[in-house]
């Protein structure tokens, strides 16, 4: 390989540092889990790189495995979503504080 | 390698754009070119059955459940509203915090032996795309899939199930009403309190 | 149990058992109280023999650390005082039995009296000084219980008070003298240090025995601790004849005869006592001079007493100074307790310009007051005639001029307030308001009884101290105790003893002439209201106000302790320290007000905490892992 294993985990660090980043900034609920999304992927990359460096299913494995985690954790979360900002008049993280102190 | 660098920097763009942009529906557009990027580089990467599993389940399904989440949510023909911003200034600790994470993991990573590669779980031998048991093909995931990491696999199955049941929990319709006042009866999910109130 | 113990142990029990049953007992309380004290003394008796032979009668109860035992001992010197406390306080408590028979109180009055023998008995029958120190203690709390007992007199309770807090000064000068002797000797019991008085340093053992005598002095009521003792006669009379005339008092004195090795060996100290007894003897006659108050009389003549007594072992006369204890408990118990029978009779009249004449209405009351008076003057033949002569000559002998020179001079005075006394309360014309009652009931006839039988010791306990050829019975019995204090005048005196009573008989005639002329002569008592009331008048302030010693105290220490204690209460306590516990609390509130902050509720905060302690965990390990 001409491309080191370097250049994509560095590339997918990137890609994980810029959905924390949505998370983090972001008060609409669905761009907070596509940004979720976002840093799945990023570790799958890294993931399938390593595999791919090292000649091991293994890897594989286990990205179809945070591929399955992935879908299940977005679909709860939108049921979340859905079911807290059903007749909301915001749709607003900011707007479920109610644990405040 | 060109292929590479020129796959990342459509990888990063979109992934910037999805995060940056005001209307969810151009998120999700963003986020589906960036999976479509990321089958591409799956499949440079040898593992083919992986790339295919990512546009399937992954820009397939999971954005499209977005979508119609996007669509139940939009009340009527406006725009999403969002209310006060209560952390204005939280743009540039989170840049900060992640610069600084960025920065340490790039240290860490080209000043550290990236260790040994373990031993060899699988069988598998690189060669050309689309043979029987090589590296990163259908037949070769299957093998592994099902004899050496079969946890994993029912682990997954698991897990999905208690997905859907959880969906249906929380935002599922209420039973049907042909009970002749035996059962209790759920509310309805349009009746039930939202967690957040409204005009609050 | 061994006989010691449980002579020391029974008033206990009665004590406890009275406390406890009182209500049921009422009145046989003072039959159980009477009977444990004198079964005890009964006992005591019986021990004669063991405490008075070659090596003190000893029996260990506790050991604890080594240097740390408690036992009893009884040796001559404890015995002696035990027979008194038992002896004359098995009479009194008879005669209380008489005198509190209509106080509804009566059963406390008597758990509170053995509760006292108990204690008195932990004193004197300790064999160490630790033992010594708790008796002590305890001793002044019964006083406090006693002086107070009719608790809803104001008078009495502040009595009670003031007796309490001059005896803790005391107490601190014992404690002082406890600690030095065990950092010093190694050991607690009076074998060990008497043994080891060696091994303490001239200068640690003058201040032992100084702080040893601000105890004995604030118990004994010497001066300038004295001020208790005249307001102590709040409490009922037989309290007074017991605790502050026979007994509890007298403990300063067996104090420093119990310490006589050391106190032996510090003439610096001895004369220091000498001089603070002596000091006594002449302020308490001096201030007996002007009461008008029939138990203040006695009470101040009790401090001149123990003056005398003070003075003798302090100077190192130690049998003459014992021997006067010995003694004075008889006839100052007897005057006492004659003295309630009077105030009984005249339904608690106590002042004398309101008796009078009481000499043919109260014989017997009359009869024993004039036997215990001669005895306390020094009359021939009677028992304070041996001993306080023996104690002013033996100051001579043992080279103190001066303070032999006071002690003469005193008899003289006690002679003339005494018979003061005397001529006041039985001569000429009945000055008083209430009706004169004597019956022959049986509370009257309880307490006579032990007035009677006290007469014969009055009168015959001095001889013992005579010698019939060969030495007297008392020096056999002392043997060896006090053989530290060798007579040690060496020069020739310039009065032999003989001469030395002749002296003092002189005076003392001198003083019941001149009280007779004062206050029992027919003239004098012809006009006797009249008189009364000038001399009550024209009573010099000095006099009035006992040489201003209470307010001196009062001004000094009371004053300025109640001011502080306002203080506090008034500043320190709401400002310093209610405010330390609020600002404990308002931290308390503070903090929490600053961690409720980071409890935003908002969802974004919560993960760029997350983020940034990612950060610092990657961080970590990036640079860990560089470093290997």
């Amino acid at each position: 390989m001409s491309v080191e294993l370097s250049n994509y985990i560095a590339l997918s660090a990137v890609m994980f540092f810029i959905g924390v980043t949505g998370v983090v900034v972001r008060r609409n609920p669905l761009i907070v889990l596509m940004s979720i999304e976002l840093m799945l992927n990023a570790a799958n990359l890294a993931l399938v790189a390593f595999s791919r460096a090292w000649v091991n299913t293994a890897g594989h494995v286990f990205v179809f495995l945070v591929v399955t985690v992935a879908a299940a954790e977005a679909a709860i979360g939108l049921a979340i979503v859905v079911a807290a900002f059903r007749r909301a008049k915001n749709v607003d993280v900011d707007e479920v504080s109610r644990l405040h102190g | 390698m060109i292929a590479f660098y020129a796959l990342s920097i459509v990888l990063i763009a979109s992934a910037i754009f999805t995060v940056t942009q005001r209307s969810p529906v151009y998120s999700v557009v963003g986020l589906l070119v960036n999976f479509i990027t990321l089958a591409t580089l799956f499949f440079t990467l040898n593992a083919e059955f992986l790339g295919v599993i990512q546009l399937v389940v992954y820009s397939g399904a999971i954005l499209m459940l977005f979508v119609f989440v996007i669509a139940l949510l939009s009340s009527g023909v406006g725009p999403f509203s969002e209310g006060p911003d209560r952390l204005p200034r939280i743009l540039l600790p989170a840049i900060l915090s992640v610069l600084a994470g960025f920065g340490f993991l790039a240290f860490g990573v080209l000043h550290a032996p990236l260790g040994t590669p373990p031993v060899a779980h699988s069988a598998s031998v690189l060669g050309p795309v689309g043979s029987a048991n090589v590296f990163g093909s259908v037949g070769d995931f299957g093998v592994a899939l099902f004899t050496t990491q079969l946890l994993p696999f029912e682990v997954t199955a698991f897990i999905l199930m208690v997905a859907v049941i959880g969906v249906v929990a929380i935002a599922g319709d209420a039973v049907p009403q042909a009970t002749r006042g035996r059962h209790v009866r759920r509310k309805r999910s349009k009746d039930r309190e939202p967690i957040v109130k409204a005009g609050r | 149990m061994s006989l010691v113990e449980f002579i020391w142990l029974l008033p206990l029990a009665g004590a406890v058992v009275l406390w406890a049953f009182g209500p049921q007992l009422q009145r046989a309380s003072g039959a159980v109280g009477s009977a444990t004290v004198l079964v005890s003394f009964v006992a005591t008796l019986f021990a004669f023999g063991s405490a008075t032979g070659p090596v003190p009668w000893h029996q260990v109860l506790l050991s604890w650390v080594p240097g740390f035992t408690f036992g009893l001992r009884l040796d001559p010197l404890s015995l002696l005082w035990t027979l008194i406390i038992t002896g004359v306080g098995g009479l009194i408590h008879v005669y209380s039995i008489g005198y509190m028979w209509s106080d509804r109180a009566i059963a406390r009055f008597f758990a509170y009296m053995n509760f006292f023998v108990f204690a008195m008995l932990t004193l004197v029958l300790s064999d160490n000084v630790v033992g010594l120190l708790v008796g002590w203690g305890l001793v002044g709390l019964a006083s406090y219980f006693l002086i107070g007992f009719w608790f809803y007199k104001p008078s009495a309770v502040a009595a009670a008070k003031k007796a309490f807090v001059i005896n803790v000064v005391g107490d601190v000068g014992i404690m002082f003298a406890v600690f030095a002797l065990y950092a010093a000797t190694g050991s607690i019991a009076f074998s060990d240090i008497f043994a080891r008085t060696g091994s303490l340093e001239p200068g640690v053992l003058a201040a032992v025995c100084v702080a040893l005598f601000i105890g004995a002095a604030a118990k004994s009521a010497q001066v300038p601790l004295h001020t208790w003792l005249p307001d102590a006669m709040e409490g009922p009379t037989p309290v007074s004849a017991l605790i502050h005339a026979a007994t509890m008092v007298t403990a300063g004195v067996y104090l420093v005869a119990r310490f006589a090795p050391l106190y032996s060996l510090s003439p610096s100290v001895q004369e220091l006592v000498g001089v603070i007894g002596a000091l006594t003897m002449v302020t308490g006659a001096i201030l007996g001079v002007a009461q008008w108050d029939i138990k203040r009389i006695l009470a101040y003549s009790t401090m001149s007493q123990i003056g005398y007594m003070i003075m003798g072992v302090g100077v190192g006369a130690y049998q003459a100074g014992v021997m006067h204890f010995f003694t004075h408990a008889f006839f100052k118990a007897q005057l006492f307790l004659a003295a309630g029978l009077i105030i009984h009779a005249l339904h608690d009249e106590q002042d004398v310009r309101k008796m009078g004449g009481l000499r043919e209405r109260l014989p017997f009351a009359f009869w024993t007051m004039l036997i215990g008076t001669l005895a306390i003057i020094g009359f021939p033949g009677l028992s304070g005639f041996f001993s306080k002569d023996a104690v002013i000559y033996g100051v001579l002998e043992h080279g103190h001029p001066f303070l032999y020179v006071a002690g003469v001079l005193t008899a003289g005075l006690t002679a003339y307030y005494m018979f003061r006394m005397i001529f006041l309360t039985f001569f000429g014309a009945y000055r008083g308001e209430s009706s004169v009652e004597e019956h022959a009931s049986l509370p009257e006839r309880l307490m006579q009884v032990p007035v009677a039988i006290l007469v014969v010791p009055t009168i015959a306990a001095g001889y013992f101290s005579v010698s019939f050829g060969g030495p007297s019975a008392w020096t056999r019995f002392f043997g060896t105790l006090f053989q530290v204090s060798a007579n040690v005048a060496g020069p020739v005196l310039p009065i032999s003893e003989l001469g030395s009573s002749l002296l003092v008989l002189v005076l003392v005639a001198a003083g019941i002439v001149v009280a007779y002329v004062r206050y029992g002569a027919p003239a004098a008592q012809a006009t006797a209201p009249a008189r009364l009331r000038t001399e009550t008048e024209r009573m010099p302030a000095a006099l009035r106000h006992a040489f201003w010693f209470d307010d001196v105290i009062d001004a000094a220490i009371v004053h300025p302790a109640q001011a502080l204690g306002i203080a506090i209460t008034r500043f320190i306590d709401p400002h310093v320290i209610d405010a330390g516990v609020r600002d404990v609390v308002w931290v308390a509130g503070a903090l929490g007000a600053i961690f409720r902050k980071l409890q935003t509720g908002l969802v974004r905060g919560y993960a760029l905490t997350i983020v940034i302690a990612a950060a610092a965990f990657i961080a970590y390990f990036a640079t860990l892992g560089a470093a290997k």
